[in-house]
């Protein structure tokens, strides 16, 4: 796999999207996940989201290391930020209202892992459009799924319909293995 | 190299040297702290700051004590808000306090205190349980700018959400009982507030200063790198007595530091831990 890292951003009312989403990862996926869902305080995810996916589905502690093959689930009241081989939780203000943001999620991942990294946004909300854009920027690959009335992105973004999401995730997994060296 | 990767790779020299500048030059080192979250948080001071890079942002910083000041604050992220996590003070009352009682005299050290709005409700808590005249509340953070505000005893008016997490976390009485009101102001009375001792003291340079019986960091050490985060712990361990309480933030833990082992956690607290060994 090309790619060492598959970050997630889904509003709130992307809940079900996403839960297909994750039953759709192959067991043997070589990055490891990090997704930012919208949450409330009292919203239980971890076993909901858990029991279709393949791979473990964890809401991480501070500093907890990135292991490939795992689904790290942003937890309430903090953003989920990644650096190079661990996760990093931060108590800073709510962006576009939100704690966990996906826009802080983004912007982490292309700092940390900037081409190596791939970002998956579900359309419906503002927050991640400006994070999705800065990995993109920064030679990540990137896709928005749904979201069709979403126009404000400066640059152009591969955009998918929930049906296509597996196709996209296949592409990303096999990129390296396609490619025959003369 | 594609140009975002270009401006990127500009941008992180330009912040490396801003940080080697304002280590050097004022001793404030913030080298070790954790990457992705002192990124965001120098981002966000440079739009507030409007300027263009941090190249400028270290140009500023090195000449003027108070733009570090106001970088310190930037970097800084205190609970805006009295009792802002009802939960662990709910925790606090049921675990800690029933123990507490039993000690003739108590020493808590809030490390990490910001603009004071924790310390001051961890203060109402410990009067409310009828421990204030027994406990000295030492709190310390690294910043002198926020440790001024935090010693005036002003905080932002509470609100009603504040009133009610207060008698979520087991509150005795109302909360404005410990307060005048000035304006969107709150005066917290003078018997708290001049009952604590605000000391400014470095996490990631200085010394243990005393032998506590619970400290309370919570949410401090999110900034910190994993190298100086368990540094920092090593550091709360030789400050706290045996059998003391050390309280961390709701999502973080002890288990990848060195005194892991010497700390049992309560059960069914948000990750209170008891110094067993």
């Amino acid at each position: 796999m090309s790619v060492g890292l598959l970050v997630v951003g889904a509003p709130r009312g992307a809940a079900a999207d996403l839960e297909t989403l994750l039953s759709a990862l192959p067991a043997h996926l070589p990055a490891p996940v990090v997704v930012t869902l919208h949450r409330g305080p009292h919203d239980r995810l971890v076993e909901p989201l858990g029991r279709r996916c393949a791979l473990p589905v964890v809401e991480p502690d501070d500093k907890d290391d990135l292991v490939p093959g795992r689904v790290y689930l942003a937890p309430w009241g903090y953003h989920l930020l990644v650096d190079r081989g661990s996760v990093s939780l931060s108590v800073e203000p709510p962006e576009h209202g939100c704690r966990p943001a996906i826009d802080a999620l983004f912007e982490s991942a292309a700092d940390s892992h900037g081409a190596a990294a791939a970002g998956l946004l579900f359309g419906g909300h503002d927050d991640g459009l400006a994070g999705l854009g800065l990995l993109q920027a920064r030679g990540g690959r990137v896709a928005l799924v749904g979201g069709e009335d979403v126009e404000v992105l400066d640059t152009e973004v591969e955009r998918l319909s929930l049906h296509d999401v597996g196709g996209w995730l296949a592409r990303l997994a096999y990129v390296s293995r396609g490619r025959v060296q003369p | 190299m594609s140009a975002g990767a270009q401006s990127a790779a500009l941008e992180t020299l330009e912040a490396e040297l801003l940080l080697e500048g304002v280590a050097r030059h004022w001793g404030f080192d913030l080298r070790s702290h954790s990457r992705p979250q002192l990124l965001r948080r120098l981002r966000r001071h440079l739009r507030e700051e409007r300027l263009e890079s941090f190249s400028a942002l270290q140009a500023r910083v090195l000449h003027d004590g108070e733009a570090l000041e106001g970088l310190l604050r930037a970097l800084s992220c205190t609970p805006p808000a009295l009792f802002s996590d009802a939960a662990f003070f709910r925790d606090f009352r049921s675990r800690v306090v029933p123990v507490l009682r039993t000690w003739p005299s108590v020493r808590v050290w809030h490390a990490g205190c910001g603009t004071g709005e924790d310390t001051y409700a961890l203060a109402v808590l410990l009067h409310e349980e009828g421990l204030w005249g027994r406990c000295r509340l030492y709190a310390s953070d690294a910043s002198e700018g926020l440790l001024a505000d935090a010693r005036t005893g002003v905080v932002p008016l509470p609100d009603e959400d504040c009133a009610r997490r207060h008698a979520e976390s087991g509150g005795k009485g109302s909360l404005s009982e410990h307060y005048t009101r000035d304006g969107n102001w709150a005066l917290i009375h003078p018997k708290l507030r001049d009952g604590i001792f605000f000391t400014q003291h470095n996490l990631t340079i200085d010394g243990s200063f005393n032998e506590f019986h619970v400290i309370v960091c919570r949410d401090t050490l999110l900034s910190f790198n994993r190298a100086l985060h368990n540094r920092v712990h090593s550091r709360l361990y030789e400050s706290l007595a045996r059998f003391g309480f050390l309280c961390l933030g709701r999502k973080e833990s002890l288990s990848r530091t060195p005194h892991a082992h010497a700390f049992e956690e309560l059960e069914g607290s948000g990750r209170i831990f008891r110094r067993v060994s």
